[in-house]
């Protein structure tokens, strides 16, 4: 959106308040989700039940067409539709909820630089193991995307979408990483977190902020997906600070619905938290 | 300016067989160079001590075939300013050694912001903007290539930054660089002014003695101060923001003068 437009739709955002059928929409959770996407919504979702926002959680398989951005999830509120953490941080701001307006600047310069740390290294990472390590993006990446269709419109769309996440890679300079580099960066970004969280709840201390959500987006998905090999689950369990505040936050946000953990349960994933 | 440990540090080195060799483009503008990567290596290097035998790829084939920097020491090649600061903190030149636990966590956290905010504005200010290409960069760095790859390599550069704006920034509905255009520059207005409460009033971003985050901000911030762009509302944004200007200039008067008096005596 251009810069206009998004002022524009900020005003009208903020004139009406939170409807109550708001909803989520993502790829289906039992067959197509991969980690990336399934890390995005979850911090979506996770940053929602923080602000108190009741949203409904849809599955559709073609999610990815439907959003404005061409990533996931996206938010359909009222007749708006904003797509990815940052914008639905900011749409959320304009209707007057906000997790990190009582951070002064240089905290919120921090909080800005550890979601770009996150951003940077985790995401990236996700993404490189997916789609460019090539026994994943076999078993798992490309039979898991393509499933809603028929052959051969599976294989194409397949392929296509691992020609676009490589050409990406190729573009900043991540293509010429092995897997074990992959895996020393995602265990640097897991010490740096691990570092700044140190012994408090959370990382701003005592409220959480959107930084909150989306390192347990991420964390959580880590630790609850099966991939071909448990290798990057180990990197994050070995840092028990970050495993205690997921469980913390699961615990917070996520249990208090009748009994069952809405966030991370389907057959890809190990269900919750070891 | 030095503190005790780090000159210790210098001293085990002085008796090196040989000195670490750094490929990097040349310099211009009152900088030791104009590239942002050989920048942060180059400070890097003269905040903690480390002696490096700069060859600038100036007029040689390597403006093609060299991926720059490049840290030459004994046979290994090290690339890509992160590697090459991690290689040089392994070989105990390390400007970082006071930082706690948290500040080095800060580091890694500031870099990402760098690398995501700021770098696509500065690849489009230099490379894409058509003003500033035309009559700087491509000028620059044609003549600074021996022919006849004066006709390839700032085309090739500059399509590089292209694809990489357009692959990491344009989503769907954005696919035109005009559109991107807005974005990238309000996101990297953003990023300075975080940079600038950062930094406070302090000297460096973490105390009185400059660290890899220092240096990494003044290899990103020093060719947009210094450059004579034609057409700069990124250069005119920062110029606002003193306390960064300021910590610019100081890095290269404290580290930098003698290679900027040497070049003013060579143009001189």
């Amino acid at each position: 959106m251009s810069l206009a437009a998004e002022a524009f739709v900020s005003q009208i955002a903020a004139a009406e308040p939170w409807p109550e059928k708001a909803t989520l929409y993502q790829p289906l959770k039992e067959d197509q989700i991969l980690l990336s996407d399934s890390a995005s919504s979850l911090a979506v979702q996770t940053f929602l039940r923080m602000c108190g926002l009741p949203v409904q959680v849809s599955c559709c398989a073609n999610a990815e067409y439907m959003s404005p951005s061409g990533k996931v999830p996206f938010i359909h509120v009222g007749n708006q539709v904003v797509s990815e953490l940052g914008p639905i941080v900011q749409f959320i701001k304009a209707k007057g909820h906000s997790l990190s307006d009582w951070l002064d600047d240089v905290q919120k310069a921090e909080m800005k630089a550890y979601m770009e740390l996150v951003n940077n290294m985790l995401l990236t990472a996700e993404l490189y193991i997916q789609w460019c390590d090539d026994y994943t993006a076999t078993e798992i990446s490309r039979p898991r995307y393509s499933s809603p269709y028929s052959w051969p419109l599976n294989h194409i769309l397949a392929y296509q979408k691992q020609w676009e996440v490589r050409r990406k890679m190729n573009a900043i300079g991540w293509s010429g990483k092995s897997l074990e580099q992959v895996y020393e960066d995602v265990s640097q970004c897991c010490q740096a977190l691990s570092q700044r969280l140190g012994t408090q709840p959370y990382f701003f201390n005592k409220q959480p902020t959107e930084l909150d959500a989306l390192v347990f987006g991420h964390l959580f998905t880590i630790l609850t997906t099966q991939l071909t090999n448990d290798e990057l689950a180990e990197k994050v369990k070995s840092y028990t600070n970050l495993l205690s505040f997921c469980h913390r936050v699961e615990q917070t946000y996520f249990k208090e619905h009748d009994g069952e953990s809405q966030s991370g349960s389907s057959r890809h994933s190990k269900g919750s938290l070891p | 300016m030095l503190s005790g440990g780090r000159a210790n540090a210098v001293h085990a080195h002085t008796n090196m067989a040989e000195p670490m060799e750094l490929l990097c483009w040349g310099g211009d503008w009152d900088l030791p160079s104009v590239h942002t990567d050989s920048l942060i290596v180059l400070a890097y290097a003269k905040f903690s001590g480390a002696k490096l035998a700069v060859k600038s790829i100036d007029w040689t084939w390597r403006t093609i075939t060299a991926s720059v920097p490049q840290l030459h020491w004994e046979g290994s090649t090290v690339t890509e300013p992160a590697q090459i600061l991690n290689f040089l903190r392994k070989q105990r030149f390390n400007a970082d050694y006071e930082l706690t636990a948290k500040q080095g966590a800060d580091t890694m956290a500031y870099i990402a912001l760098l690398e995501e905010k700021l770098r696509p504005a500065l690849l489009h200010t230099f490379w894409v903007d058509a003003e500033n290409y035309v009559n700087l960069t491509r000028p620059w760095f044609t003549s600074h290539s021996p022919f006849p790859l004066n006709f390839f390599v700032p085309g090739r550069q500059a399509s590089l930054a292209l694809s990489r704006i357009l692959l990491t920034k344009a989503e769907s509905p954005l696919l035109n660089i005009t559109e991107v255009e807005g974005k990238i520059y309000s996101e990297a207005k953003e990023c300075l002014n975080l940079l600038s409460h950062r930094l406070g009033n302090f000297h460096f971003f973490f105390g009185d003695t400059p660290t890899s985050l220092d240096a990494f901000v003044f290899g990103h911030i020093a060719p947009l101060i210094k450059a004579p762009l034609p057409s700069g509302q990124l250069q005119k944004h920062l110029n606002q923001l003193e306390n960064l200007c300021q910590f610019c200039n100081t890095i290269l008067k404290n580290y930098f003068t003698d290679a900027a008096a040497e070049k003013r005596m060579d143009y001189g």
